[in-house]
């Protein structure tokens, strides 16, 4: 499959629909109140995570595999550090 | 009877199949980064013949200008003086004609012409720089090629390709009232007809530019031709009694034209890459582009890399709106940085002029100095600002292209540098990454996101220290990155082959 090419991103967008059931699925489980602005932020979060990996990616494409994976490491910090952010606001109303 | 439960509840199956499809869009995704990193399309004009490559869209960065405006009196550019190949060959022959000459004793006594003996006594660091070239690192150069050859003959042979091609392009043999009012070539030579009349000159320019894409322009602009950035001598075929004072009627307007050196190439800079590539591809374009004026009734002349320049490109490039001067001299492009070797056709059919732009190059420039740290001959300025410098009447950062010069005959592989090239932020391909870069920064007034930029560039990734590009013992011949697979002579030649770093 073309890794650049239109049916990768609608298969990519498949997968995304996927990941956002089993969150949905996980939010219930905890009894996590999802509001629409809260389901953003998670959405912003989950983009900046595969940006990360998209960027790597790519440098690694342009043989700067070195500064990817840095750019990575930047990405993932940025992702722990929200994604923690994100964790105690979705807990903070519980049903 | 109770019903016998599944292994997994349905919310779970939901959550297992969640954190799997986002490990899988984990890999995709890094798959998929590969892909668009190498993806022939990212390799902005090389080897593309569509309007498309000139993707960044300049609308809201225009301004009216003039983009220069004097800042003391203005001088023309020399051939004997400013132009450095043509200054230092000329040096060169007088000094082999007065071998006990040195730096000691006076200039005049070389025989020189006298703008240049003016031109050293004016920038004595330039005479240093030149003496020290032809005295020094041209003999060592000499021995070193003898020992290192081998190890970069492929990159030799790939330029030299391009060169015996833009060899053979045509060159005007008369003057321009002359040779741009004519046809053909050698024997075949004709009048040019009468002129197509077109529409508007908002046309004109419309089709001359798809005109100059589908030759292989990757970027092309217009503006009008200044007489201040004519050469004072040695237009091309015309007697050294010719009269270089006034601009030819004809050369009004100056068709401003693009190419970038091949991507991989230029990268490994200063050793493996060569400007002929797109030397002579832009010089092919121009040739092309004067064929159709002409054919189309109206004077042209190419002034191309390898056909030969009577006026300089730069800051014609830069008030058609291709980009901005930056620290290292050059006009710096928005598509392709200033990875970009430019030609200029002169003419007289009526065409709009583009306006030039501001991006945002001068500020990056005087936070950002990589090219200037980078430099293995240190020629270029590493100040905060350009103010006080100035060049022939216009700001300007400084560049000595004595020393300049003097790291290109040091230089191994197709000869000359690049580095400056190679290590500008700018000059990247085209691809996401490097796209949201190009739309973020220029957008952004505060300029932290040129800062994070910035930073990412100098902490992310390598940048060999500059005396590593000089040659050993001081340096070991480093380039600023590994030359492509094509160019790696162990991989192809039955040679023996010496790598600088192993002596």
């Amino acid at each position: 499959m073309d890794l650049t090419g239109g049916p990768f991103w609608f298969l990519m967008g498949v997968v995304f629909v996927v990941v956002a059931v089993g969150f949905h699925a996980f939010a219930r489980d905890r009894g996590w109140v999802v509001t629409w602005w809260k389901a953003l932020l998670a959405v912003i979060w989950y983009g900046i995570l595969c940006t990360s990996f998209f960027a790597w990616g790519t440098l690694i494409g342009e043989n700067e595999a070195a500064a990817g994976f840095k750019l990575f490491l930047i990405g993932i910090f940025v992702s722990i550090v929200f994604g923690v952010a994100l964790v105690r606001l979705m807990a903070h109303s519980t049903r | 009877m109770s019903e016998k439960k599944t292994a997994v509840s349905r919310r779970g199956f939901l959550k297992i199949a969640g954190l799997t499809g986002a490990g899988f869009q984990a890999g995709a995704l890094i798959g998929a980064g590969v892909a668009a990193g190498k993806d022939s399309e990212s390799y902005t004009g090389w080897e593309s013949f569509n309007p498309g490559t000139q993707f960044f869209d300049r609308g809201p960065f225009e301004f009216d200008g003039p983009a220069h405006l004097p800042v003391g009196p203005v001088r023309r550019p020399s051939h004997t003086t400013d132009f450095v190949f043509g200054r230092v060959a000329t040096f060169e022959r007088a000094c082999k004609e007065n071998p006990d000459w040195t730096l000691e004793d006076p200039i005049e006594d070389l025989g020189l012409v006298p703008d240049l003996v003016e031109f050293y006594k004016r920038f004595p660091e330039r005479l240093e720089w030149d003496y020290r070239t032809i005295s020094e690192t041209v003999p060592t150069s000499r021995e070193d090629r003898k020992k290192y050859e081998n190890y970069y003959k492929l990159a030799e042979i790939y330029s030299n390709g391009f060169t015996a091609h833009g060899m053979h392009l045509p060159k005007p043999h008369d003057p321009p009232e002359v040779s741009d009012f004519q046809m053909g070539a050698g024997s075949h030579t004709e009048p040019i007809g009468e002129a197509v009349p077109f529409k508007s000159p908002e046309l004109a320019a419309e089709f001359i530019k798809e005109l100059a894409h589908r030759y292989g322009a990757t970027l092309v602009g217009i503006t009008r031709t200044n007489p201040n950035w004519l050469y004072t001598d040695g237009w091309r075929g015309c007697p050294r009694d010719h009269d270089f004072s006034p601009l030819p009627e004809h050369w009004e307007f100056a068709i401003v034209i693009g190419v970038p050196m091949e991507w991989d190439v230029i990268l490994s800079s200063p050793q493996f890459s060569t400007s002929y590539d797109a030397y002579d591809r832009v010089s092919t374009v121009a040739v092309r582009l004067e064929g159709a004026l002409k054919y189309a009734g109206y004077p042209a002349r190419a002034h191309t890399p390898m056909t030969g320049y009577d006026l300089i490109v730069p800051p014609h490039a830069v008030e058609a709106g291709l980009g901005e001067v930056g620290r290292t001299g050059f006009c710096i492009t928005p598509e392709v940085g200033g990875n970009c070797r430019m030609a200029i056709v002169t003419t007289s059919l009526p065409l709009a002029t583009d306006r030039p732009i501001d991006f945002g190059v001068a500020e990056f420039c005087a936070k950002c100095k990589l090219c200037a740290d980078s430099c293995p001959s240190g020629a270029m300025s590493k100040a905060d600002s350009p103010d006080g410098m100035e060049i022939r009447g216009y700001e300007h950062w400084y560049v000595n292209n004595g020393a300049c010069y003097n790291y290109w005959r040091e230089s191994m592989g197709p000869m000359g540098c690049r580095q400056c090239v190679a290590v500008c932020p700018y000059s990247r391909k085209d691809n996401w990454l490097h796209d949201v870069a190009r739309k973020i920064d220029p957008r952004d007034p505060t300029g932290v996101a040129s800062s994070s930029l910035l930073w990412m560039q100098k902490n992310l990734f390598p940048y060999p220290d500059a005396a590593e590009y000089r040659r050993p013992p001081t340096g070991r011949f480093a380039s600023f990155r590994e030359p492509p697979d094509f160019l790696v002579a162990e991989r192809y030649l039955a040679v023996e082959i010496v790598r600088p770093k192993e002596g």
